[in-house]
This record gives C-alpha cells, sequence and structure tokens, in this order.
C-alpha cells in the first residue's frame, strides 16, 4: 500500500480504507488446536473435498469466534438503533459507505462482528441537510455499550475500550482494520472541519466483544432427508439442499438398536448397498458442526 | 476425420434396417426382432431419442456456460446430419435433402432459446416460439406428403408440437431450479420419442409393403424397442449423471433420481418377461455393483483416490461378470454368458471413456464417445430381445391376421337363412321381454 496513494483516498473520500488482500492474510489466524478438539472429527467420518474441508474449518472458526453477520447495530447512549448495510472497496481501494445516511455500513471483506481481528462499521455524520446516524458519535466513553444483532437474532455485546481522534491522512489504518487476538468492532465517523476535501479528521470508537448470545449448535434444525427408499438391498435418498449438509449417516435397526453403518458424503450418489433387504433403515444429515437432522426411516 | 467416426457409428443400424433385402426373413416365420421393419424402428428409436437426449443436454450445458456447450450443441447437428442417410435410402436423395433443411434448422433455435433465458429476452423468447410453430408445420406436412398421407400431418403436428413442449419445459424448470419437475418431464419426453418412432416407422412400413413384409409393431419388434429405450436411457442418464456428479451440478441428484427411475421401468420389463423373482435377482445385479460403482468413481474421481477408483473399476468387471451369468440363466442359454460378458464390458467401457474425457477436459472425445456409448446400446436391446424372443417363441408369436374376412358362402342357401335370422330375433325379443316384465314385478313388489 502506497502512502500517497492512501493520503488521497483518505482526502478524497469521508472514510478510511483497508485493502482486502491485506486484511485476508493477516486477520485469518491459523485454527487453534483446541477448537479443532472441540469440533467432531467429520472430516474422518466423510471424505470430505478441499473446498468441503475448507468450508468445514471456517465453520468451526465461526462457531468458537461467535461471529454473526450483522444486520442490526444498537447504541443505547445516543439512542442509534438501525439496520447495517454491507459495503466492500471501492475501486480505488476505499473503503465503501452506507448509502442510506441513517444507516451504518459494515465492511464486509474484512472480518465478521465476534470473530478475532478487528471488524468494522462506518457511519455518516452528517449529510448535506443535517445530522446523520453517526452525529453524537463523540459522545462516547470507555465502558458504554455496542450491540450487534444478526439475521437469526444472535446478538453480541461490545463494549468502548477507547476512542480516538485522527488526521484523515494520518489514520492507523492497521490499529483499525487490521489483526488481532482480540474480537474487536471498531466504528468510524468523519469530524474536525470539513472543507473542499471533506473532513479533515476521522473519529475512531474502538469495540471489545464482552458477551454473546448465540444458540448452542444443538438447536439447529436441519432438514430431514426425503424418498428414503429400499428397493432390495439398494438404499436411495434424497439429498438435502442446504450448503451446509456435508454428508449423511445410515442406521440399521439391529436386535432394537440403532446401529450407525455407513456415512456418505454429499458430494457422492445419494444410494447404498445394505446388508439385509429385510431389515429397517434410518438415514439422517449431517451438517458441517456435526449437528444431525431427525432420522428417516426407509420405505419399501 | 471426426464426422467419419461419427457416421461409422450409425452405419451398422442402418444397413440392418434399410438395405437387407427382404428374403433375409427366416423361412420357417419363427418370431424375430430382427425384421426389415423392426430395423427401421431401431434406427429411428436410436436417431430421434439421441436428438432429444442431446438437445435437451446441450441446452443445459449452453444455459450453464459450460466449456463443452459449443461440443454439444455440434453434437446434436451431427445427430440430424445422421439422419439424413437413413431418410434417403427411403425417399431417395431429394426427399432427404428437404428433409434435412427442415429437420436441421430447428436444432438452431435452441440457441435462441438458451439466449433468451440468459438475458431474460422476452422478444427473443416470443421469437423462438414462433420459429418452433413454423416448424412444427413445415415438418409435418413434409411427413405427411412423404409417407402419402400414412402418417397424416395433424396427428404429426400433434406429436411435434408435444416434443417441442417437452424440450422447452424440461429447460425452463432447470433455468427454474425446479429440477425434480426437469427430470420428471426429461423422462416422459425421451419416451415420447419412442411413439414418434413408432408412429413414424409404422407409417412408412405401411406405405412400402414391398420393401417391408412384417409390420413395425410385432410383439417381437415392441420389445426390442423397449429394451432399446431402456437401455438408451439408462447410458444417457449414467453419462451425464457423472458429468453432473463430477461439477457437483446443483441437478446431480435428481439424476440419479431419474436413472433409478429407468432400473424400475427396466425391472418391470423383466418383470413382465420373467416375473417378480427374476425381476428382483435383476435388480440386485444391476444396483450393486454396477450403479453403485458408477457414483463410487465419480466420488473417488473428486477426492484423488486411485485406490478407490480402481476398486470401482473392478466392481463394474465384477458386474459384467454377474449381469452376463443371469442373462444366461433367464434366457436359458439362448444369450450366452461369454457373449454377454463381452457386451457389457464395452458398455461399461465406453460409459468410463465418456467420463474420463470429460474429466480430462476433452469434450470433443468426450461427445464423440458419448454418442458411441449411446448408440452402442441399440445393438444391445435386438441382442437380448431376440434371445428373448427365441427362448419363448410362443409368446411373442405374431397373431397372424387376414386383412379380410373370408368368403364363406356362395348364396345358395340365402333364403332359409334370412328366415332363421328373423326366428332368433323373435326369440330373443321374447326373452328380452320376459326379462323386463320380471324385473317390474320384483321392484314393485319391494
Amino acid at each position: 500500500m502506497n502512502k500517497r496513494h492512501l493520503f488521497l483516498a483518505l482526502s478524497l473520500f469521508c472514510f478510511g480504507f483497508w485493502t482486502w488482500t491485506s486484511a485476508q492474510e493477516s486477520s485469518s489466524p491459523p485454527v487453534e488446536e483446541k477448537q479443532i478438539e472441540e469440533s467432531p472429527d467429520l472430516s474422518a467420518e466423510f471424505s470430505l473435498l478441499q473446498e468441503e474441508v475448507k468450508k468445514l474449518r471456517l465453520a468451526v472458526e465461526e462457531e468458537s469466534a461467535k461471529a454473526v453477520t450483522p444486520v442490526t447495530i444498537q447504541i443505547p447512549k445516543i439512542n442509534v438503533d438501525t439496520a447495517i448495510e454491507q459495503v466492500g472497496l471501492l475501486e480505488n481501494g476505499q473503503m465503501g459507505v452506507p448509502a442510506d445516511e441513517d444507516q451504518v455500513g459494515w465492511f464486509e471483506p474484512g472480518v465478521k462482528p465476534g470473530s478475532e481481528g478487528n471488524a468494522v462499521i462506518a457511519g455518516h455524520v452528517d449529510s448535506k441537510t443535517g445530522p446523520a446516524v453517526f452525529y453524537e458519535l463523540d459522545q462516547l466513553v470507555a465502558g458504554d455499550e455496542i450491540v450487534i444483532v444478526d439475521e437469526a437474532g444472535n446478538t453480541l455485546r461490545f463494549e468502548v475500550t477507547k476512542t480516538e481522534r485522527y488526521e484523515t491522512a494520518n489514520a492507523p489504518i492497521k490499529e483499525i482494520f487490521g489483526a488481532t487476538d482480540k474480537r474487536n468492532l471498531n466504528l468510524i465517523t468523519c469530524s474536525g472541519t470539513f472543507g473542499s476535501a471533506g473532513y479533515d479528521e476521522r473519529f475512531v470508537v474502538y469495540t471489545e466483544l464482552v458477551d454473546a448470545e448465540i444458540p448452542l449448535a444443538d438447536d439447529v434444525v436441519l432438514d430431514v432427508p426425503t424418498n428414503v427408499e429400499l428397493r432390495g438391498t439398494f438404499l436411495t435418498w434424497h439429498a438435502v439442499r442446504n450448503d451446509a449438509v456435508i454428508g449423511y449417516r445410515i442406521y440399521q435397526v439391529i436386535d432394537g438398536e440403532n446401529v450407525h453403518i455407513e456415512s456418505v458424503p454429499s458430494h457422492a450418489r445419494k444410494s447404498i448397498e445394505v446388508p439385509d433387504e429385510a431389515a429397517t433403515y434410518y438415514v439422517t444429515a449431517i451438517d458441517r458442526l456435526g449437528n444431525e437432522s431427525s432420522p428417516a426411516e426407509a420405505t419399501e | 476425420m471426426k464426422k467419419k467416426t461419427m457416421n461409422k457409428i450409425v452405419a451398422p443400424a442402418l444397413a440392418l434396417g434399410l438395405l437387407v433385402p427382404l428374403n433375409a426373413q427366416a423361412a420357417d416365420h419363427a418370431p424375430t426382432a430382427s425384421t426389415p421393419a423392426g430395423d427401421l424402428r431401431a434406427t429411428l428409436d436410436q436417431l430421434l431419442s439421441e436428438h432429444y437426449v442431446l438437445a435437451v443436454t446441450s441446452m443445459m450445458k449452453a444455459y450453464d456456460g459450460a466449456a463443452d456447450a459449443e461440443v454439444a450443441m455440434k453434437a446434436l447437428d451431427q445427430n440430424a446430419v445422421d439422419m439424413t442417410p437413413a431418410i434417403a435410402s427411403i425417399y431417395g436423395d431429394e426427399g432427404a435433402a428437404q428433409f434435412e433443411e427442415i429437420f436441421r434448422g430447428h436444432n438452431d433455435y435452441s440457441a435462441d432459446f438458451v439466449e433468451a433465458a440468459k438475458s431474460e429476452d422476452q422478444e427473443l423468447r416470443a421469437e423462438a416460439e414462433a420459429e418452433v410453430d413454423e416448424f412444427v408445420e413445415e415438418f409435418s406436412t413434409f411427413l405427411d406428403a412423404a409417407t402419402e398421407g400414412n402418417l397424416p400431418k395433424d396427428a404429426a403436428a400433434d406429436v411435434i408440437e408435444l416434443h417441442e413442449d417437452q424440450v422447452l419445459s424440461v429447460f425452463d424448470s432447470y433455468v427454474a431450479g425446479d429440477y425434480e419437475s426437469a427430470y420428471m418431464t426429461y423422462r416422459e419426453g425421451y419416451k415420447l420419442m419412442f411413439d414418434i418412432s413408432k408412429a413414424l416407422s409404422g407409417a412408412i412400413v405401411t406405405q412400402m409393403p414391398d420393401k417391408f413384409d412384417t409390420p413395425a409393431d410385432t410383439p417381437a419388434v415392441e420389445l426390442r424397442s423397449t429394451l432399446n429405450s431402456l437401455a438408451g436411457e439408462h447410458f444417457a442418464l449414467a453419462a451425464i449423471g457423472m458429468q453432473k456428479g463430477y461439477d457437483q451440478a446443483e441437478d446431480f441428484d435428481y439424476v440419479s433420481w431419474a436413472e433409478d427411475q429407468n432400473t424400475l421401468d427396466f425391472k418391470a420389463a423383466i418383470a413382465s418377461v420373467y416375473g417378480d423373482e427374476g425381476a428382483a435377482q435383476f435388480e440386485k445385479v444391476w444396483n450393486g455393483n454396477h450403479i453403485t460403482a458408477q457414483g463410487d468413481i465419480v466420488a473417488a474421481t473428486l477426492e484423488g483416490d486411485e485406490a478407490k477408483i480402481e476398486e470401482a473399476r473392478m466392481k463394474l468387471d465384477q458386474f459384467a461378470v454377474d449381469f452376463s451369468t443371469f442373462l444366461d440363466a433367464a434366457t436359458e442359454g439362448n444369450l450366452p454368458q461369454a457373449a454377454g460378458q463381452e457386451a457389457v464390458m464395452k458398455h461399461e467401457a465406453l460409459v468410463l471413456q465418456t467420463f474420463d474425457q470429460y474429466v480430462a477436459g476433452d469434450a470433443d472425445a468426450a461427445w464423440m464417445s458419448f454418442r458411441e456409448g449411446y448408440a452402442f446400446m441399440f445393438g444391445l436391446g435386438e441382442t437380448l430381445g431376440n434371445a428373448i424372443v427365441t427362448q419363448m417363441p410362443d409368446k411373442f408369436a405374431e397373431t397372424t391376421m387376414p386383412e379380410e374376412m373370408p368368403e364363406t358362402g356362395l348364396g345358395g342357401a340365402q333364403a332359409q337363412s334370412m328366415n332363421t335370422l328373423y326366428a332368433g330375433l323373435a326369440v330373443l325379443g321374447g326373452i328380452l321381454l320376459a326379462f323386463v316384465t320380471l324385473r317390474n314385478r320384483k321392484q314393485s313388489v319391494q
């Protein structure tokens, strides 16, 4: 990233920027061993494709990181309760801004709120006609609360650790957007004096995750495989159309017990040869986090 | 070079279907599926159903922007070109040229439908639909004239229109992501091609009694056509399903489902000949080391697991042994095990070749193998069909029927016989009257 480029971008637009590639490299710390151990050993059970393994790691990482895709932000102290837009990178390398001055923009190419790293949300201080959503952002002090909610109602609580005011050209991009082992959420708006090149300062609120209310994985309801049919010794079923599904478990009832006899990865044909055509069989779907659907009994 | 190979694929069927002299048929009237009419129908079965499979598949590929979309479209065109010699052998070069112009041209519309779907261009869609209507009109007129009214224009138009509707319906459902409807219609549309082939070959046979001395719908020929349909559909779904599996296409599971439905139809056909027990045996052999093994090869290829691929290939070899043993036993040696094994191995080799070339990114080779593998199935229908017919001649005996009632009287006793008739009617009337009276009385008692 070159200094002149950075200065130009910051001076033309209100918000700070970051380049996605550097954010990517630095914000994806290796998955801790502890997390892998906690997750079910699905890659041993299902012969997963590389792409699936990547998704599995990501899912485990996100689950343990309590990350959410934010849809609402609440800042009780300054009466903010608004929707969150997703913003990306503009062509000049600058972070995008929300289209609506009364909403805020989450920098989607960066990390999700709740995961390790610095998630960033920006909001306008004013519009051409008057105050906008983050007009009173500079009222926040250490200890104030920020609440982030996702589509499913999962709620994350962040606490302000400090606030800083920077000259636009000298804002510490890495501190605001870069990697950290903490779960931070940083809020940005404009401040200072408005001139021909926009505001000359940026106000940044640094916050850290203090509490997360996320339903346990057990609460996830996976669709049950349908059309489970046994023809002779040929057991077939229809796939569960959900990207999170990584495979299926097949159970045979032996002496009144449900015995797990085979696992079929989601990329394979949804059929197997079973040992006993007179037995009863059940099929369940398994997602990346090891959630298992209710069993579907095979009919003839 | 490539074109030559393509032509060669169709050549054996054509040679049998259209050039064999009439007296080649066995003189003892033992039923057989290998009659000139049977061969004609098999040729049309193959070319028309292949047209359908290639049309639908290439439209899906084009919509997806698949790397082999253009090659699949070329295969569709080559199929149309291959029909020309078949038509020429019946209606001469001029008729064939006319046919080719009409038929080959209609394949172009499929590209318009794809483009219209991609760009959501209602106008282009309407234009393409209008062109299809025009094609239906033109082609049905041609068929009526060529068959001298044996395939009447209205009947032809109805069935061609239905075919076009089904192709579009499969495509539209595919675009909408409604794969269940797509493959349900796919199967219906596939079967319709054999109905079209039956109607057309029947019309030609009726038109040219000198060329074709037996009908196109004898029980033996029906069996051959049924087996061709089932075998051809199996190949198409196996080959396309493996590609969809390798691509992890969204409709992969639905192709598997269609494949399983094809198995059920095959099982029903076997049941009609060998009963339920034979059919259950068939199903077990068919799925065990065959359908399952083809699925394993796709999964193992994705996983890069060479050992698992090898294991699945060995399963297919075992299937060739098991299935040919089953057929030998079922047909009581009329389809000898060794011959059966060779044919099944050849089929599996063509399925795997098509898949391997597809995985290697060699679309030209893959689609040539697809066409070769598809054509190969139509030889199996004849071989297996004849084995069954030879085994059960009574079941497939053609009921010999005269065209007119016999002249079984010379008129000498006409007056008397008329009196007898009147007397008979009088008696019948009396019985009826008595019956009605009895009924009424019964009702009034109640």
